[in-house]
């Protein structure tokens, strides 16, 4: 039973620009709260979009290939660092997320309904902070350097139940905002509330809970990203 | 004596209480009169001698024996006859003082002492009423004794609830006097918890949200094994963890195992903590250990003398040990009943915030640990279990 995790983001103040320095500085607070590195991080998500079906025509001229309406036009892949043999995958627009092999995107490589678009790769370091534990990560486009934003994880392992570790969380967000201060950085961390009950998920926190979280964070992380289709 | 004679009227009247007795100046009278009536026997057995010797006197000296006799007779009868004098006269003396009343008469009997002893004049033979008087003594004496113990045994139930009484109850049953004592709530309104089985069961009325499992040895063994897999399944059903208990306790329901084996408590609150109680020896109320876990922790190392992996459970058992400590030194007797209170407490170790710093979550700076608010007061034994402080270790004021 995976403990409860809180993921945040980087929010840059209105005009500022994303850099790896804020990353550094971060990495930094959580060293001086006690933390000590002890490894590295990667979660990767992808984008899959859905393919063009019968009836399409390449060549008249004629209008793009319209999807049915209910058809959901992206498909989520998670793959989460914490379990390398699972795959999650999530249809935001239906509010699904399933868990699946790791076979899974050769899956949906065979059956070209839905291709993946874009990769994108959080990844950093972890520290340990005594009962929590701290991932600090950049997210950057498979194949590339450019910094898209900046994600931390934090995980408190002796609460498996979201809402009896809340007052916990929200009070180590307050501390962790506090010590970051300091440094006067352009921007703040956030932490979005997912509506798990909506995806059918219980109080107890899951690998589907922190899949979902991501998919939330997406959505505020990726606004500036554009996907080719 | 107006005073006597006052009460005899009103005694005529039936209404008047028994008059004080002087029983000095009555057992003085009463042993006189029971020389007077040595004496009488006395007079009695001689003149008896006189007639046996005047009737086996020979014949010849009949004459001289029996002017003789007559004499002897006549001064025996004389001293007899004063004796009388002296013991009727006796007699009034102690029926004006009072002694000899009628309502302290009628309660002779009250003793169970058998008293056909009054003579044809009406005075009461001395000995048996000596033996009243004494028994008065006696009486108020153990009234005022039975009082005493009454209210000995109501102040000990009082101040210390937790000192076994039914040894006291066992003596009052068998007085007719005092009415059963009722079982008296202890100042801090707990009821008497002797047995296992009351001590739980008064807890979970109190402390509906912890549940509390028992188990012998081995069965626990199992059961910690058994929530490592349970825990460890990536495709945890919550659900799971639900059923696993609620069939532990139809297993081991406390009604129906024998709990003279039971050896091991399971104190847990839901997706706060599990703590777990060790007992000894099996089935008694003594514990003597304690520790705290994770509710998502499973494994044999799940027993009060291991440890969690977590910071904020291992810490916490180490000020468990010193309040377990505590209440076994103190409160020897109650020392479980206090133990499962305390741990009850921690239910909300997790969202109570420091009564010292109001925080949360605070730096230790020696541990270099983020922990919550662990320790919880256990010295003032009559309050624990109460919604009471709870502290950071390095804001509590005392080394708890």
């Amino acid at each position: 039973m995976p403990p409860v995790k809180w993921l945040m983001h980087w929010h840059p103040n209105p005009g500022a620009t994303l850099n790896s320095q804020i990353l550094a500085e971060a990495s930094g607070c959580a060293e001086s709260l006690g933390g000590s590195k002890d490894g590295r991080w990667k979660t990767s998500i992808i984008f899959y979009r859905a393919m063009a079906r019968d009836g399409a025509s390449a060549g008249a001229g004629g209008a793009p290939p319209q999807q049915p309406p209910d058809v959901p036009r992206e498909l989520l892949g998670v793959a989460l660092h914490e379990r390398p043999g699972l795959y999650f995958s999530i249809l935001r627009s239906h509010r699904l997320v399933l868990q699946a092999d790791a076979a899974f995107p050769q899956v949906m490589e065979k059956l070209q309904s839905y291709k993946a678009r874009v990769t994108l790769n959080f990844e950093g370091f972890q520290y340990q902070l005594g009962d929590f534990c701290l991932r600090i990560g950049k997210c950057v486009p498979n194949n590339s350097e450019t910094l898209r934003g900046i994600m931390m994880e934090v995980e408190y392992y002796p609460l498996s139940s979201i809402e009896k570790s809340r007052a916990v969380m929200e009070d180590f967000f307050d501390i962790w905002q506090e010590t970051l201060a300091k440094k006067s950085l352009p921007g703040h961390f956030i932490h979005v509330e997912s509506n798990f009950s909506e995806y059918g998920l219980s109080d107890h926190y899951s690998f589907q809970h922190t899949a979902v979280q991501y998919a939330t964070c997406l959505q505020q992380l990726m606004a500036a990203v554009t996907v080719r289709g | 004596m107006p005073q006597a004679e006052a009460h005899q009227h009103a005694e005529a009247r039936g209404d008047a209480p028994p008059m004080q007795v002087d029983v000095a100046q009555a057992m003085e009278w009463l042993g006189r009169a029971g020389r007077l009536i040595a004496d009488i026997r006395l007079g009695a057995d001689r003149l008896f001698e006189i007639l046996f010797v005047a009737v086996d006197a020979p014949p010849h000296s009949a004459q001289q024996h029996s002017e003789g006799t007559a004499l002897a007779v006549a001064q025996e009868d004389t001293a007899v006859r004063r004796h009388f004098d002296d013991l009727r006269a006796l007699g009034r003396q102690l029926k004006e003082s009072g002694a000899l009343n009628g309502a302290l008469k009628a309660r002779g009997n009250s003793w169970g002492l058998h008293m056909p002893l009054v003579c044809p004049d009406g005075a009461i033979v001395a000995y048996a009423w000596s033996r009243q008087l004494a028994c008065q003594a006696g009486a108020s004496a153990l009234d005022r004794t039975r009082l005493a113990l009454k209210a000995f045994t109501d102040q000990k139930r009082r101040f210390f609830p937790h000192l076994d009484d039914e040894g006291l109850s066992h003596l009052h049953a068998s007085e007719p006097g005092i009415a059963k004592n009722p079982r008296l709530p202890a100042s801090n309104g707990d009821i008497k918890e002797n047995t296992l089985s009351e001590i739980i069961n008064n807890l979970e009325n109190e402390a509906p949200n912890m549940k509390i499992f028992t188990y012998r040895r081995l069965e626990w063994s199992k059961r910690a094994a058994s929530l490592a897999s349970l825990m460890n399944d990536d495709f945890v059903d919550p659900s799971k963890e639900v059923n696993q208990q609620i069939m532990s306790k139809l297993r081991s329901g406390h009604e129906t195992t024998a709990m003279d084996q039971i050896a091991i408590l399971e104190l847990l609150v839901p997706s706060i903590f599990r703590a777990i109680v060790s007992l000894h020896p099996a089935g008694s109320t003594d514990p003597d250990a304690v520790a705290f876990f994770s509710p998502t922790e499973g494994g044999t190392y799940l027993h009060t003398r291991g440890q969690s992996v977590h910071h904020v459970f291992k810490n916490l058992t180490v000020h468990a040990d010193k309040a377990l400590l505590y209440f076994v030194s103190v409160e020897p007797s109650k020392a479980l009943s206090l133990l499962l209170r305390w741990v009850a407490s921690y239910q909300t170790l997790f969202t109570k915030v420091c009564s010292k710093c109001r925080r949360l979550l605070l730096m230790d700076r020696s541990l270099a640990l983020l922990l919550p608010p662990i320790q919880r007061p256990y010295h003032q034994t009559s309050s624990v279990g109460s919604d009471q402080d709870a502290y950071h270790i390095g804001c509590s004021s005392y080394d708890a």
